[in-house]
């Protein structure tokens, strides 16, 4: 269904009503429901592995006082690394070694977009912890240990926490582009739409995409609220934003 | 003094510009040729971004004004684009771009090409004389899935129907070339369709890997033999005469006349499938510049000094 020229707003969105209203969109291996599913496991699995990746070493690092700024840094390169190009780089690199095309590339460049923040704000959430509040809870005869968990990573909890919801929201938009190597997910909606010039799918792509993040933003935010002790929530206003 | 000084100032920079723009300016070497800028456009696959490389160069050897935009995308973005004003020559394969304006093309390349000239003409596009070169759609899979499976046409996927994975480019599904020939003419059903690109290195990564078990390649494709994949015989004549053509804007051939034509039909003339495998292993296989490629071929075949 190719769009027509010209600028008909309403019928262009009632054209993509009409797209979410067909069950056909929905069931089967490319449908918004299967679709769904890809890119929600492929969240989850990469938010998750990067925060184990990110947030362990970033918070014992920042607790020892080891690396300052050079870490940082040196973790933040991933960072000026666009994400497209890191899917593209890894297709081969993933064939080579047997991963096949499709996730693994997806799931890499996804990793590469997630760790640097969440190991920014671990670790500058915990170094920044008032050096009189650590001294003090030393002083109080407090082990190293007890120190990080009782003390700095609470404190830390809020940025910590913000960096999860934010880099969670930014690999739901990213992994889009998995649909350029071969693999599922919303991406799907937007590169084949796209492939066949029918702008009604392609926007109802961005839509899903939208939405889950928006979702997504909604529910991390309230996880967020529950578990972050009231008196310390102001702290998360410190999260950098992640640049798109 | 104030006036005198910004008067050379902005003279100075008067002359600077004139400078820059008469440098910037003015076309390659002697003998060009004056009128419009011939915008050349392609496919986003390798051998067509090949191709209208070919007829650039030559068109540059003969002092014609070309600038490139290769790469556009699939036929849905550069035929638009072409029609639109955007490009003014693409190198067409004929059956696909008959059947996308509508008509109906057959094996018979004079025929296709006659529907084809006709049909395009009505939207001011003028296709020259197509090549002896053909690349059509093919179907492929992978030695060892040739040899358990025991098929060797595309009629003896039926066997298997709903069992078999399809990988293709996203607009597949959608092409009579495509899925909706294989499942029109040959009956075929696939378990699933794997959108991937065209015929290009997702393609074979997913068919070494069996993600797919049947993808589609293009018959000229170097990969084929390289990868040691089996090409299954279209023996239902579900695929049309492929032969490459130049689809030109009709105002570009009016300014310019028959020499036009003529320095595009040195190349058309020589450009035979055998020829057009090699330039595509060269390129694809070897991993040669595709500038570089053309310009020795075009040596080779006496077209430019």
């Amino acid at each position: 269904m190719v769009a027509t020229e010209g600028c008909d707003v309403i019928g262009f969105l009632g054209g993509v009503l009409a797209w979410f209203g067909d069950p056909a969109n929905w069931l089967g291996p490319s449908g918004i429901l299967n679709r769904l599913r890809e890119h929600l496991q492929i969240t989850v699995a990469a938010t998750s592995v990067s925060a184990l990746l990110a947030i362990a070493p970033a918070v014992w690092l920042a607790h020892r006082r080891i690396g300052g700024t050079f870490v940082v840094a040196l973790v933040n390169i991933g960072r000026a690394i666009p994400s497209f190009a890191i899917v593209v780089l890894f297709l081969p690199i993933s064939i080579r070694l047997g991963l096949g095309i499709g996730f693994w590339p997806t799931f890499l460049a996804l990793l590469f977009l997630a760790v640097p923040p969440m190991f920014t704000n671990s670790y500058t959430g915990v170094a920044e912890v008032d050096p009189d509040l650590v001294e003090t809870s030393r002083g109080m005869g407090m082990t190293g240990m007890e120190v990080l968990t009782k003390v700095e990573m609470p404190m830390a909890s809020p940025v910590i926490l913000a960096a999860v919801r934010v880099a969670a929201v930014q690999v739901i938009a990213t992994a889009t582009l998995g649909a350029i190597v071969g693999w599922g997910g919303l991406g799907r909606f937007i590169v084949d739409g796209f492939a066949i010039q029918d702008n009604v799918t392609v926007f109802a792509g961005a839509v899903l995409v939208a939405g889950l993040a928006i979702i997504t933003e909604v529910i991390l935010g309230g996880v967020e609220r529950r578990v972050v002790p009231a008196t310390l929530r102001s702290r998360s206003e410190q999260v950098e934003t992640v640049p798109a | 003094m104030r006036n005198i000084r910004r008067r050379t100032i902005a003279g100075a920079a008067i002359a600077a510009f004139a400078l820059i723009a008469a440098a910037c300016g003015s076309g390659g070497d002697g003998g060009t040729i004056d009128g419009p800028t011939i915008t050349i456009g392609s496919a986003n696959f390798s051998e067509n971004a090949l191709v209208a490389e070919l007829y650039a160069q030559a068109l540059e050897s003969e002092g014609y004004q070309v600038e490139r935009k290769l790469n556009v995308g699939n036929r849905e973005i550069y035929a638009p684009a072409l029609e639109s004003g955007e490009l003014d020559l693409v190198p067409e394969y004929i059956g696909s771009a008959l059947t996308y304006l509508g008509g109906t093309s057959s094996p018979d390349s004079d025929e296709t090409y006659a529907a084809l000239k006709a049909a395009w003409e009505a939207k001011g596009i003028n296709v020259l004389d197509y090549a002896p070169a053909q690349d059509k759609n093919g179907f492929v899979v992978t030695r060892a899935t040739a040899e358990s499976l025991g098929v060797a046409k595309v009629s003896d996927l039926a066997a298997y129907n709903g069992t078999l994975v399809l990988g293709g480019p996203p607009e597949c599904p959608e092409r009579a070339f495509c899925l909706k020939g294989l499942e029109g003419v040959y009956g075929l059903t696939f378990q699933e369709f794997r959108p991937l690109d065209a015929g290009g290195p997702i393609t074979v990564a997913a068919l070494e890997g069996d993600e797919i078990q049947v993808g589609l390649m293009f018959t000229s494709a170097g990969t084929i033999l390289a990868k040691d994949f089996v090409l299954l015989d279209d023996d239902k004549g579900l695929q049309p005469a492929e032969n490459l053509a130049p689809a030109v804007r009709s105002e570009i051939t009016e300014a310019y006349g028959d020499k036009f034509s003529e320095t595009l039909k040195k190349v058309s003339d020589k450009l035979t499938t055998a020829e057009l495998i090699s330039l595509n292993k060269l390129v694809e296989i070897d991993g040669q510049d595709p500038e570089t490629v053309a310009a020795d071929w075009l040596k080779a075949i006496g077209v430019t000094g």
